[in-house]
């Protein structure tokens, strides 16, 4: 296909990286190189590689053209998904970067200046700016080094790994590694894959099952050609499991250490705690292995064991979900997680690496890897007191947009079905009328 | 019609022990005097969704026409849907109806208690619930737990109902 052939040059030419660090371990399932470190982005991006609130002094945003122009060299599709009519006709189109003016997921996502910059220009959505064609990021630095193709699998090798060596640790209070403290996520753009930045939408897409492809163009279109971004924190609906791992989602972590139970608690629109459970085991009688009732966690239920300093652990019965700009995953996802301690000559605690593997094989054709450095900042007692986060809902969608309300303002609202991709129901109420979209077929019973 | 209205009862005082109980149970996410005790429906229908909200589940139910061969419908040919709420999700697990247990599809009979201002739902309190086997609706007329390899699910029987649902509600819509 014409889009493949597109992504495998950019692969050799574009992809800009610096030699990976952490040096390879020989474990089955942990601590493999880490995946190589991009110096660029693929952009369009309006507050350029600043990631934090605000417009710096001097922001320099970054696109390859804008203002309807097109980038020297690069051929545009007639249709884009600025201009469709129809993005679920564009199918073919879809594997091509062009068919996204060569824009990132977050390049997309911020156009319209949900980052506080837009580059959407002054004729929306045609003056939409483009990003770099001929960058982009290695699907192999995404893609799980290892052999397994489910969690259990992957837990079963680590444990029986650990246990050759005498393990699993078993630590007292005393013995247990203090990394009791508030630690900051790497967070530049160019930190993770999952953040968005690095990689072009079809290489993205090229991880994901047709399903789930289909859903990430819907968001995607939604971001550039109907503007109607539906961030589940905006409504404060549930921020669910991948938001801690998401660029502006759960970059503070406070880590809390017992010997039964270690608390790693984030925050975004809501709090986000993952409490794992030192020892213990799963039930897996059931449709996905779980600790409790048979009942989808927003954060799953989490089991570890410790090897020496490294803390495993394995989490399933998540809930399925989306946060934005990153891939909706189904109540199958499933990640096993080791925690390592990052010190310094002198042998002081410096840090934490995780490393996350996520399996899903409802979204994801393969299971993926992110790796992100965190840098101990303080003890728990220390500075402002974790906040745990209850989120108020001040915007509600209006006619398919969010839109923050007043008191006393009246507002006619559509109660959304919570478990049923709510944030597409609005899309496809307000924003896809005349499109044909694939439908469920009716069942027997006409329903 | 899905509705059954044979006539009996289930609750008036026993009925709201039960419910106050739940509601302890479901530490008082919201107050039950929402539900008309003194009304008991019977419904077989076609789940459409379950939310396992941890205060109380809530089963979406569309239910089935007499003869049990279809929904029920609107004038606008959508599916008529009740929201039945029940225990919280982990109560609920436990007596197997869960959202693994009870797909999209699942054809089930349950009582409940209509809400007092005729919107389209109502709470379980201490009915049955059967579970037809996969694609195996009930003779016309009838409800899952007359089916032979049905389940039920908790508590008890199915009520005997007081009186009659309209097919198609008119309060929230």
């Amino acid at each position: 296909m014409q889009g493949a052939k597109w992504r495998m040059g950019l692969a050799a030419i574009g992809c800009l990286v610096v030699a990976a660090h952490g040096a390879a371990q020989p474990s089955v399932g942990r601590g493999a190189r880490d995946p190589l470190q991009p110096t660029v982005i693929v952009g369009s991006e309006g507050k350029g590689m600043f990631a934090g609130a605000g417009i710096p002094p001097g922001n320099m945003p970054i696109f390859a053209a804008r203002d309807g122009a097109v980038p020297s060299g690069v051929d545009p599709l007639p249709i884009d998904i600025f201009t469709t009519k129809d993005f679920y006709k564009d199918r073919e189109r879809w594997t091509d970067p062009r068919y996204y003016r060569c824009n990132s997921a977050v390049g997309l996502e911020q156009i319209w200046g949900a980052y506080e910059v837009p580059l959407i220009g002054d004729d929306p959505p045609r003056s939409a700016a483009w990003g770099f064609c001929d960058r982009d990021y290695p699907r192999e630095e995404i893609v799980t080094p290892y052999e397994f193709r489910t969690a259990k699998e992957h837990y079963a090798a680590l444990l029986a790994e650990t246990r050759a060596k005498g393990g699993p640790t078993i630590h007292t209070q005393a013995t247990l590694p203090d990394w009791n403290g508030r630690y900051l996520r790497a967070r530049a753009k160019t930190a993770s894959w999952y953040f968005g930045a690095i990689l072009q939408i079809p290489t993205y897409l090229s991880l994901l099952t047709p399903e789930y492809q289909k859903r990430f163009v819907q968001q995607m279109y939604h971001y550039s050609g109907s503007n109607a971004a539906q961030w589940p924190g905006s409504y404060c609906w549930p921020e669910g499991f991948m938001r801690r791992l998401s660029q502006y989602g759960g970059g503070t972590v406070s880590m809390i250490m017992t010997p039964d139970l270690v608390l790693d608690m984030r925050n975004a629109a809501k709090t986000l705690i993952t409490q794992i459970h030192i020892g213990r085991e799963f039930n897996e009688e059931g449709v996905v292995p779980r600790l409790g009732p048979d009942v989808p966690q927003w954060f799953g239920e989490t089991i570890g064991f410790w090897d020496g300093e490294a803390l495993i652990t394995w989490t399933s019965n998540i809930q399925g979900w989306i946060s934005h700009g990153g891939f909706e995953f189904s109540n199958k996802l499933q990640s096993i997680e080791i925690y390592t301690p990052r010190k310094d000559a002198s042998g002081t605690l410096v840090g934490l690496k995780h490393e996350i593997v996520l399996y899903d094989d409802e979204a994801l054709v393969d299971p993926v890897r992110i790796v992100h450095p965190m840098e101990k900042q303080r003890d728990l007692n220390e500075g402002d007191p974790f906040a745990v986060m209850e989120c108020v809902p001040q915007s509600f969608p209006v006619d398919g947009h969010t839109t923050p309300m007043s008191p006393g303002q009246t507002v006619e609202y559509r109660v959304p079905d919570i478990y049923g991709r709510p944030w597409a129901e609005i899309w496809e109420r307000y924003h896809e009328e005349g499109m044909e979209r694939p439908r469920e077929q009716t069942g027997r019973f006409g329903l | 019609m899905t509705i059954d209205r044979r006539a009996g009862h289930l609750a008036s005082g026993a009925g709201m022990a039960v419910l106050m109980s739940v509601a302890t149970v479901a530490e008082a996410h919201h107050s039950f005097a929402m539900y008309d005790t003194k009304q008991t429906y019977v419904m077989t229908g076609i789940v459409t969704r379950v939310d396992p909200n941890p205060n109380h589940l809530q089963i979406f139910l569309a239910p089935l026409n007499e003869a049990r061969d279809q929904v029920i419908k609107d004038e606008k040919g959508e599916p008529v849907v009740w929201a039945i709420e029940m225990d919280g999700a982990s109560i609920e697990a436990r007596n197997g109806v869960s959202v693994n247990g009870f797909p999209r599809g699942t054809i089930m009979s349950v009582g409940m208690h209509p809400l007092r201002n005729g919107f389209p739902g109502g709470g379980r309190g201490e009915s049955g619930l059967f579970k037809c086997p996969a694609d195996t609706p009930p003779a016309p007329g009838k409800h899952c737990d007359s089916v032979a390899g049905s389940t039920s699910h908790g508590k008890g029987v199915l009520p005997t109902p007081t009186g009659s649902a309209p097919d198609v509600p008119v309060a929230g819509r």
